[in-house]
């Protein structure tokens, strides 16, 4: 167990430190200390997330996760949520693309609790799993389809941009909550080969923050995880790359019983852990974050012809991240008529770029999103998961907001004029239908 | 099975660890004063909580808008941030973004809420920006009239979601047709379209003022000198003083019965099934809370133990109390009900079992174990439910706006702790009679509601959606 890191804060990390820390097995550790409030959070990132799933198998991953609450070897039935609720503290899990994350934060003193149940279900959740929880899963899993997509206005524009955006094949055509036919074609035997293929201590980091002394949290580390046989049996995911520019423009019409019609479209951007995909998320904070964006102001003050108009990024580290337009009409607007405002305010942040001010706003509302998430020991212990298993190194979990920070001006108009186009993107575009039955068929997490 | 067999030959087991010896922790203390002009400030000290989160509470409660203008009470409370005597609507939210700040104002039965979260570093200006709209807000004319027709495009949106057409039904169905409980609290279509700019004004000028308004300020105050923060910003609020509005008893129809509310095609049906019970002020609240979680408060709560993991009929269900209002005077209630969706084919079977689920509860009673686990829980989550400043100071605002002593949730605590499992049962028992609940279902008419009569849980009616 040697130590990594040193335990001092770099510059602009706001005085948090992480050391690293590896068992001889391959699980990669990180701790954070802070003894503001006495308790610690407790985070498991798996590296395996939808894109790792085959054809004919959309859901698995996530449907994995549901199983990973149906006990192990030593936990029976419902026991990680019983014995941690018991415990005074919380939990879930959630399933990415990217990844699947298993987290508890925990009062400091039942710390060791959270460490020895995680262990527990990697090194033996298949003593466990039986028909009885796959088939119950199943249904709970296919209820909050049901209740997230299938059963709300807009509900599958994500699964239907996302299938849009990524072509047939591609690894993130699909989205983590899978199709109804996969999710009823998965057998136990799917699951048992997921978990022997992807659940081993060198697919994983974990990471405890927060109230804890480190020398003793890595000896309960070393103690309950360090026995877990390490395998080399995962199959990588396939390839996610993709040009830089989609070079056509791609298209949806989507007749149902909505209430209003809709313009949201998936723009083509950069990779997460790059520089430009910081700008690109600096253009569209510009562009369509908060009420005194390009858009809010020009479609829903000036114009007054939508309800509503945003843009969120999607940061993805294994394929394109998306930038994701989001407008509802007002009234009667026809969308040609969003659709030409849109497509002139791009144009024009894309020839000017962005105003001094508009950088300090943005930057500024970026700096505050970033103090919120690292504000929280859980929201930590992700962040420095995320950045140990996607960018190989949780240091820089602690530096991000400096990184959003430094890009310029000339950086965030580079990236709009090469990307932000018409013919770099996915429309969807939703049409209200009355009928009684309208043709229905479906994002990014799934919680537990 | 071989992989599996090899590992769980190869990989050590150790028994459950034991906890250590827990860190006393206690709900923060605010310090709570008042400035000249009467306004009320409570502070709290929160070490390493740099975005600050601070609540003003406005005694303007929804009760007070004038028959025919529901939804005045939102429209002013969004007007706010829409323009100041010194700024435009447009260079206001610029502003306030400049200080990496969010504000959100919204109107509920007890009162408008303006809810600021920013970066401690820029608290005296973002401060000063929503204190400029408490001041001197502009409502402007044409801004009104905006936010009056997006209000209006909103309604579709709301009508369109499950959850929300649900609650809207069951408070028209609970209480009576002049309470103002049983209409949207944001108005309605018609009532919305009647709203101007000289409404808000006069709601505005009738009920915003420092006398009767409070301020929370959660956050690490360390590098900040408050007194002078709030003497430059909220300090220069001025107007008169008036008399707390008294609070209208809640009276609620509870008489068990089952509306549909049709969609047809829906591929589940979204449940909400409740009635009104004790408030916060009621000595059996504590009871209520634990009592309520053992019912339906997680996923391993009698509820979802059958609903969920055992039929798999739904993602979840829950149950809950939340405080529509309260005077402290007896004047008070609360919301209680059960919320959550299941698949269209399995509605009637799931309400069969949620019935039986009540029934044996109300037979057998909680066991001590569910009693010591929930008491386990709702205790020792306090620390890392409010762990950052936003939560604290919602928290303190809620007791403000329902009468309760600053010192409320942390003697909750203690209460708690002290409820036996007989108190708890009796008081969920209570809280969800059998034959008092009123079902609202939105969902598939056709296919659900003879399985849902033939359940003999009271009369049912379908609606439109």
């Amino acid at each position: 167990m040697p130590m990594g890191h040193t335990a001092t804060a770099e510059a602009g990390s706001g005085g948090l430190t992480a050391t690293e820390h590896r068992l001889a097995n391959g699980l990669r550790v990180v701790l954070s200390e802070d003894h503001l409030t006495p308790v610690a959070a407790v985070c498991l990132w798996y590296d395996v997330g939808s894109r790792h799933e085959v054809e004919g198998r959309t859901g698995l991953a996530h449907l994995f996760e549901h199983l990973m609450f149906q006990g192990s070897k030593q936990v029976h039935g419902n026991g990680h949520f019983e014995l941690v609720q018991g415990a005074g503290g919380s939990l879930n899990g959630t399933t990415s693309f990217e990844r699947t994350n298993y987290f508890e934060t925990m009062p400091t003193h039942q710390l060791e609790l959270a460490l020895w149940l995680e262990a527990d279900r990697m090194g033996s959740l298949l003593a466990a799993l039986d028909d009885e929880s796959m088939e119950n899963q199943r249904d709970v899993v296919k209820n909050e389809r049901r209740q997230r997509y299938d059963n709300v206005p807009y509900g599958t524009a994500f699964e239907r941009l996302t299938a849009l955006a990524y072509p047939e094949g591609h690894p993130y055509h699909h989205t983590p909550i899978g199709s109804m036919a996969d999710l009823d074609a998965a057998t136990l035997e799917d699951a048992r080969s997921f978990f022997r293929t992807y659940y081993a201590p060198n697919n994983a980091v974990l990471s405890v923050v927060g109230d804890i002394d480190p020398q003793q949290t890595l000896a309960w580390i070393e103690k309950y995880f360090g026995s877990i046989p390490s395998h080399d049996g995962k199959l990588p995911p396939r390839d996610g790359a993709l040009p830089e520019i989609i070079g056509d423009q791609l298209r949806e019409v989507v007749e149902e019983e909505v209430p209003a019609r809709a313009l949201m479209a998936a723009y083509r951007l950069p990779h997460d852990g790059t520089r430009e995909c910081d700008a690109a998320d600096i253009a569209l904070t510009v562009l369509g974050g908060g009420e005194s964006s390009r858009l809010h102001n020009r479609l829903v003050r000036r114009d007054r012809t939508a309800v509503a108009a945003g843009f969120g990024l999607l940061r993805l580290a294994g394929a394109p991240s998306l930038g994701w337009l989001d407008v509802k009409t007002s009234g009667g607007v026809e969308v040609p008529e969003i659709e030409a405002a849109v497509d002139e305010e791009l144009a024009r942040f894309a020839a000017e770029g962005p105003t001094p001010e508009e950088m300090e706003r943005a930057q500024a509302q970026l700096e505050r999103e970033w103090l919120d998430r690292l504000g929280t020991v859980a929201g930590r212990a992700d962040e420095l998961c995320r950045y140990a298993v996607l960018f190989g190194d949780p240091q820089l979990a602690l530096t991000a907001v400096n990184r959003v920070l430094d890009v310029t001006a000339e950086e965030v108009q580079a990236v709009a004029k090469a990307r932000l186009r018409p013919d770099n993107r996915a429309v969807l575009v939703y049409e209200p239908v009355t009928t009684e039955q309208s043709d229905s068929d479906e994002e990014e997490g799934a919680d537990q | 099975m071989s992989d599996a067999a090899a590992s769980l030959t190869s990989m050590e087991f150790h028994p459950q660890p034991q906890p250590g010896a827990a860190r006393p922790w206690a709900f923060p203390a605010p310090e709570r004063g008042a400035l000249d002009n009467d306004l009320t400030v409570l502070r709290c000290h929160r070490p390493g909580q740099k975005v600050v989160a601070v609540e003003i509470i406005l005694d303007a409660p929804l009760d007070a808008e004038p028959t025919g203008l529901d939804g005045v009470a939102t429209i002013m409370a969004r007007a706010l941030s829409e323009g100041t005597d010194k700024h435009t609507a447009e260079e206001f939210a610029a502003e306030l973004e400049r200080c990496g700040a969010t504000l959100d104002a919204h109107a509920d039965h007890p009162g408008v809420r303006v809810s600021l979260e920013v970066p401690v570093s820029r608290l005296p200006k973002a401060l000063g920006l929503v204190s400029e709209a408490l001041i001197a807000p502009a409502f402007v004319e044409t801004e009104i009239e905006r936010l009056v027709r997006n209000r209006l495009d909103e309604i579709p949106h709301e009508t369109a979601n499950p959850a929300r057409r649900a609650a809207k039904q069951l408070s028209k169905e609970l209480f009576p047709a002049d309470s103002r409980m049983s209409r949207p609290r944001q108005g309605t279509e018609e009532t919305v379209a009647a709203i101007d700019a000289a409404a808000v004004r006069a709601f505005y000028e009738g009920y915003v003022r420092p006398a009767t308004a409070t301020a929370v300020i959660v956050g690490d105050l360390t590098d900040v000198d408050v007194d002078k923060v709030l003497a430059e910003t909220l300090g220069a609020w001025t107007g008169d003083t008036a008399e707390p509005r008294p609070v209208p008893p809640v009276t609620a129809d509870d008489t068990g019965r089952v509306v549909v509310v049709d969609r047809p095609g829906a591929v589940q049906t979204q449940l909400l099934i409740g009635r009104v019970g004790a408030d916060r002020h009621d000595r059996v609240w504590p009871a209520q809370v634990l009592g309520t979680y053992c019912l339906g408060g997680t996923l391993t709560s009698r509820l979802d133990r059958v609903l969920r993991e055992e039929k798999g009929y739904t993602y979840g269900v829950r149950a809950f109390g939340q405080v529509l209002r309260s005077d402290g005077k007896g004047n008070g209630a609360s919301m209680l009900a059960i919320s959550g969706s299941v698949d269209t084919p399995n509605t009637g079977p799931a309400l069969d079992d949620l019935w039986k689920v009540l029934r044996t509860l109300a037979a057998e009673g909680l066991t001590d174990a569910e009693r010591d686990v929930a008491v386990q829980n709702l205790v020792g989550v306090a620390p890392l439910k409010y762990e950052t400043a936003a939560s604290v100071a919602g928290t303190l605002a809620d007791q403000v706006e329902q009468h309760l002593p600053d010192d409320f949730q942390a003697q909750l605590y203690a209460r708690l702790a002290e409820t036996g499992t007989v108190e708890a049962t009796a008081a969920v028992v209570n809280a969800f009679p059998v034959d008092r609940l009123v079902t609202v279902l939105v969902g598939d008419a056709a296919q659900i509601e003879e399985p849902v009569r033939a359940l003999g849980i009271g009369e049912v009616t379908v609606v439109t959606g």
